[in-house]
């Protein structure tokens, strides 16, 4: 599409929509008006030009991250790595839910319900203080292995919906061919799930970024933990917390956006 | 037709979805390179039977023997004995996330081994056969109900089964894509495959089928040729029943 059609289109859309932005203007006002009003009331001094070395600095050795960057390095890592357990987790027990032996129903329906009826920060403490020790977990395996488990036993759910979407004709006509139960799985019925869960699995790498937040309770040094730092060595509260929120926001948005035009794409394609 | 020679034996097969009798005291053989056709009103027990076979349903009662095997014995490969018999379902049931031709290859090249590449040639050489090879790189989708047919004729032949089960293959088409489906069971027939067909096209029944079984609420109430079943039904309930269909 060049921009001579769709030029056209963004007039009738800001024509269409003139009250939302005068809204928007509004709104986006006041929030300047509350923020310079917080600043003369408390004597806050507004320090932003001091921001950046903390996400990038200058030195003798070149560019260096800062505190705030190397934070985000951190809960990138974490993050990454619990997706992809929790997605271990979330399929395995999808398919224990699934399964025709009890036992197997038992277990992964005995992990949701403690998962889901437990605050995750709880979990997170107890890995760390009673589990970790025990397997020599440090940390960070900890951080990685509560999130992975939390966010896989909301997987399983998202999984097992996907599974059970799935028309039994395609079970017969893969039994049929005399594919064993497991390669059925394999072929069949999980790639075609996938694509119809796609949107909400990606939902939870969304959920597991901010709740990595929660690892910074155990001594990580991830993003929000190293905000904590920076804010208290230097008293800029305000610029470090919105900075922090913003860095958050810059990369959950995009994902959000993108998930929810998966959906829609995934709505009409079906 | 000597023992020997059965590729199917049911035996006094009973089947219970609670009180009702899907299936009761059914019996019946099926011989090498033998097409059977069975008839009868909705809710008879025919997808049961059929399904019965290749084990979709577990019998309650009786015994189902394959190429001499009994399919519920405990420790018989039922995967195996699947990849003897292929099936043909009313809704297809092509898998919508492969093209044609992987519909093809999939199972081949996964359950028997067959290199990649000679799976295909085989699956090319099925597809003109059904009349759809210009068809091999698309997804069902875009496939018309007979031309979907087609292709799971294709895909089950790719197991180079011994015996072909079809459960109602056009009752779900449009009257006008019928025939490009029937002419391919015929063509099937004449080849010498053992076909056991659940229809209501009783224009097939007649041309194709050796014998043609009658069942009514689980039971088999006659069984006989075409000229018998066309010329003298016996039983009143298929009287009444062809009465209704022809
Ligand atoms: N999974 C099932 N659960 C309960 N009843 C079933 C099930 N499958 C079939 N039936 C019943 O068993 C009887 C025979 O069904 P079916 O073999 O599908 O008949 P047909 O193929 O001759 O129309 C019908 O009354 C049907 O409602
Ligand atoms: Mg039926």
């Amino acid at each position: 599409m060049n921009s001579r059609a769709t030029s056209p289109t963004f007039v009738r859309f800001l024509v269409a929509h003139y009250r939302d932005f005068l809204l928007y203007g509004l709104l986006l006002g006041a929030v300047a008006w509350f923020i310079a009003s917080g600043e003369q009331g408390t004597g806050y001094h507004w320090k932003w030009y001091r921001m950046p070395r903390y996400l990038i600095q200058f030195t003798e050795d070149g560019w260096v991250l800062g505190p705030l960057l190397q934070g985000l390095i951190v809960t990138f890592k974490i993050s990454g790595l619990s997706l992809i357990l929790a997605m271990i987790f979330g399929l395995t027990t999808a398919i224990f839910r699934l399964s025709d032996s009890f036992t197997a129903r038992l277990v992964a329906k005995g992990y949701v319900e403690f998962i889901r009826n437990t605050p995750l920060l709880t979990q997170i403490f107890f890995i760390y203080y009673v589990i970790g020790p025990v397997f020599g977990l440090d940390a960070f395996g900890s951080a990685v292995l509560a999130l992975s488990l939390f966010e896989g036993a909301y997987a399983s759910e998202i999984f097992r919906a996907g599974i059970v979407s799935i028309h039994k004709g395609q079970w017969e006509a893969a039994y049929s061919l005399g594919l064993s139960r497991q390669d059925t799985y394999r072929r069949v019925i999980i790639p075609q799930a996938l694509r119809r869960i796609l949107p909400p699995l990606a939902g939870v790498g969304v959920t597991l970024i901010k709740d990595s937040s929660l690892a910074s309770t155990i001594a990580i040094y991830e993003l929000t933990q190293r905000g904590n730092i920076v804010s208290s060595d230097t008293f800029m509260v305000f610029e470090v917390w919105f900075t922090v929120a913003a860095i958050y926001l810059a990369i959950t948005f995009p994902l959000s956006l993108l998930v929810a035009e998966m959906g829609k794409r995934m709505r009409t394609a079906d | 037709m000597s023992a020997a020679e059965k590729i199917i034996s049911i035996h006094n097969a009973s089947k219970f979805f609670g009180s009702l009798k899907a299936l009761y005291n059914v019996s019946l053989d099926i011989h090498t390179g033998e097409k059977v056709v069975i008839i009868g009103p909705s809710g008879s027990g025919k997808s049961t039977l059929l399904r019965s076979i290749n084990r979709l349903e577990t019998i309650d009662q009786g015994t189902i023997t394959v190429d001499g095997k009994n399919i519920d014995a405990p420790g018989s490969d039922i995967n195996a004995l699947r990849m003897e018999m292929g099936m043909v379902f009313q809704s297809f049931n092509l898998f919508p996330h492969k093209t044609v031709l992987e519909n093809l290859t999939m199972a081949p090249i996964k359950l028997k081994k067959i290199p990649r590449g000679q799976a295909e040639e085989q699956a090319m050489a099925l597809l003109k056969k059904v009349g759809i090879e210009e068809k091999s790189g698309v997804y069902p989708v875009q496939l018309s109900g007979g031309q979907k047919q087609r292709v799971a004729i294709a895909r089950a032949l790719a197991m180079s089964p011994k015996i072909m089960l079809f459960d109602e293959p056009t009752s779900a088409l449009d009257p006008e894509m019928i025939g490009e489906v029937l002419d391919v069971m015929v063509t099937l027939a004449k080849e010498g495959m053992t076909m056991a067909v659940v229809t209501h096209e009783m224009g097939f029944a007649r041309e194709v089928a050796d014998r043609i079984v009658f069942m009514d609420q689980g039971e088999i109430l006659e069984i006989g040729t075409p000229e018998h079943f066309f010329e003298r039904p016996e039983h009143p309930r298929l009287k009444k029943f062809l009465s209704q269909i022809l």
